[in-house]
């Protein structure tokens, strides 16, 4: 085939029609002159896409990732409630931590025994079981790496071990039938949970009535049942659950107690009973219906808060011990709840009548016949952090220091903030009465004791460090000046780095 | 009201049946026999969620019907007292809820569409109703109307 080139003046010829040229035995390139490849080995073409396809809507066109398939690791999916039973699980022992010889149980005599300050003191076998039932342990503390459970015996817990033991009647300043109210708080890791802990150990110790809330939070915050109570003004509201859930707590842990003591009032509320049962049996009423829980743990309250014995039931009436209660985790009390009323608004906390019961313990007069210790801690770690129970803290605070409420020092809410009157009003003693709570601020351990508390990791096995002096004060600054929960970590971090020099 | 619905407390009393019985016709192809939503409301089944799954009750409704009755918001369907179930289901029996809804939505498209106004007009066309923009993105907004 002729070049379609005209060689002399490098112009493009005119291309012969190709309807006159005869069929070339080679096949000729139309296009793409510098491919290798024979057009008739070449793949064919692809169809267009035809315009008449119905554009495809809701469907990204731009860009189509294919998904990951999602690896099968095998083995069954968790049952329901496991990971939750592995989330809530409480270690009290380990069996690889050293066992300290000579290491002393909490008991009456050395609670408050001053020359005992700064020793870990372990909480006696026989009681943990007891604890473990009134929820004294909590799931984030680190009982698991030691042998078994202790705590220190710092200044506030000697304190409170003298005062356990006035309100028993016992030793010199005996104060019988007395009732001390107490707000705990403290900064983060002050050891105010623990320190209700050891409140509780020492209410198994003399032989009271327990009776704890382990998380305020769990009544307001819309997670168990509640009703109206018919013709109450302004409405109230029982929680049955929570409240049948108490009952079985304060069984389980005072069992003893209430086994031996006898049904002394008359309850027509609760036609069941027979006059002649145990506190266990009227309180056993209210596991398995909870319909009649709040009756009847307002009946055994009425029993354990009796001085005598109404007519006709004198036969068998003792004495009634005092009662600690403790609550852990105020600051949930102190705001609206969770729950709404029939109207569609929130419903305030201290309209709940088991919130309600706790609180006014608080109010002036003697709340425990018997005399007993109310405890009540805040938490900074599960805190709504509500301005009208900081305020009313912080006023506290100024009356124990003296200051009066008309002068300008005495903190007040600013002004157009929402303070909840409720909550001021809740703390406020009457018109020049004396403020019947006291508050209980929780700091650091001092050097001898945060001593003490770290000679206990290096005796456990678990700080591989010669504890003087010099190195304690490092930690005791550094932990806050002696904030006992920062303490742990330095006893716990040793460890870790300890093991991973190996 | 063109149906009556019914509680039946199953066996154990438990479980939250609604039976719907249309006297006429309905739009529903399925509403021919009984409707149970039986399957939609597990007795594990957070009640909030079990009363969303009717056409016509969102959060809000929900929320509000259990208040109305002390439910408090994690309660399942299971944990429910009777008398709950049996007050729930007199009010559900009052509120326009599922196919009367539905029905009634289609009714208000019907009756624009017939007196011919632009609503009426965009929603026999398939166009967006109000008023958004078609030079691009209609895909969405059309299958609604």
């Amino acid at each position: 085939m002729a070049s379609s080139w005209c060689w002399n003046c490098l112009s493009r010829l005119r291309p012969t029609p190709r309807a006159l040229l005869p069929p070339s035995a080679t096949p000729r390139i139309s296009s793409a002159p510098f491919h290798s490849t024979a057009v008739h080995y070449a793949q064919p073409a692809k169809k267009k896409g035809n315009s008449l396809t119905v554009m495809k809507h809701r469907q990204s066109t731009s860009l189509r990732r294919k998904k990951k398939k999602v690896a099968d690791r095998g083995g069954r999916p968790p049952a329901v409630g496991e990971r939750k039973a592995l989330r809530k699980r409480i270690v009290l022992s380990n069996p690889n931590a050293l066992e300290i010889e000579g290491m002393l149980d909490l008991s009456p005599e050395t609670m408050v025994d001053s020359r005992l300050r700064g020793t870990v003191l372990g909480l006696p076998v026989p009681m943990i079981d007891q604890l473990r039932a009134v929820q004294a342990f909590k799931p984030k503390q680190g009982w698991s790496i030691f042998r078994r459970p202790g705590t220190v015996l710092r200044r506030d817990t000697i304190e409170m071990g003298r005062l356990f033991q006035q309100l028993s009647g016992e030793g010199d300043d005996a104060q019988k039938g007395k009732v001390v109210k107490r707000i705990v708080t403290g900064m983060k890791g002050s050891g105010k949970t623990v320190h209700l802990l050891q409140a509780m150990a020492m209410g198994f110790l003399k032989k009271w009535a327990v009776i704890t809330i382990p998380d305020a939070r769990e009544l307001v915050s819309g997670e168990t049942a509640y009703a109206a109570i018919e013709g109450s003004n302004p409405l109230q509201y029982v929680q049955p659950t929570a409240t049948s859930a108490l009952l079985t707590r304060t069984v389980d842990a005072n069992r003893e107690l209430l086994a031996s003591l006898k049904v002394s009032q008359k309850h027509p509320a609760l036609k069941m009973l027979k006059p002649s049962s145990t506190l266990e049996d009227l309180a056993k009423l209210g596991f398995s219906d909870p319909a009649v829980s709040w009756r009847v743990f307002q009946a055994l309250w009425t029993e354990l808060t009796a001085t005598a014995p109404a007519a006709g039931l004198e036969k068998d009436f003792q004495p009634r011990p005092p009662m600690l209660v403790a609550v852990d985790g105020l600051a949930h009390w102190m705001t609206e709840s969770a729950y709404r009323s029939a109207e569609f608004k929130p419903i305030h906390a201290h309209d709940l009548a088991f919130v309600h019961h706790f609180l006014s313990l608080l109010k002036e007069g003697d709340s425990l016949k018997n005399g007993g210790l109310l405890l009540y801690a805040t938490s900074s770690s599960n805190n709504p952090n509500p301005k009208a129970l900081s305020i009313a803290l912080d006023r506290l605070a100024a009356r124990q220091a003296g200051i009066s409420a008309s002068s300008p020092e005495y903190p007040r809410p600013p002004a157009y903030s929402d303070a909840d009157p409720r909550v001021l009003d809740l703390l406020q003693p009457a018109e020049k009465a004396v403020s019947p709570v006291e508050l209980q601020t929780l700091g650091g351990l001092t050097r001898d004791e945060a001593r003490g508390f770290m000679e206990y990791f290096a005796r456990s096995g678990l700080l591989r460090e010669i504890i003087n002096d010099q190195w304690v004060s490092e930690k005791w600054s550094l932990s806050g000046g002696g904030i006992i929960g920062e303490l742990e970590k330095f006893g716990r971090r040793v460890r870790a780095t300890a093991s991973a020099s190996k | 009201m063109c149906f009556c619905r019914k509680v039946q407390a199953s066996n154990y009393g438990k479980t939250l049946t609604l039976t719907e019985d249309f006297s006429r016709g309905s739009t529903r192809a399925t509403s021919d026999g009984p409707y149970d939503c039986q399957n939609t409301s597990q007795p594990t089944q957070f009640k909030m969620k079990s009363l969303e799954t009717f056409f016509g009750i969102g959060n809000n409704s929900s929320a509000r019907l259990m208040s109305r009755f002390n439910i408090h918001p994690t309660c399942r369907v299971g944990e429910l007292a009777n008398k709950q179930v049996l007050d729930l289901t007199a009010v559900l029996s009052e509120m326009k809820i599922e196919n009367d809804l539905r029905r009634e939505v289609l009714n208000d498209i019907k009756r624009m569409k017939e007196t011919g106004t632009y609503r009426g007009r965009r929603h026999a066309l398939g166009l967006p109703v109000r008023g958004q923009r078609t030079r691009t993105q209609v895909g969405f907004l059309s299958s609604l109307s």
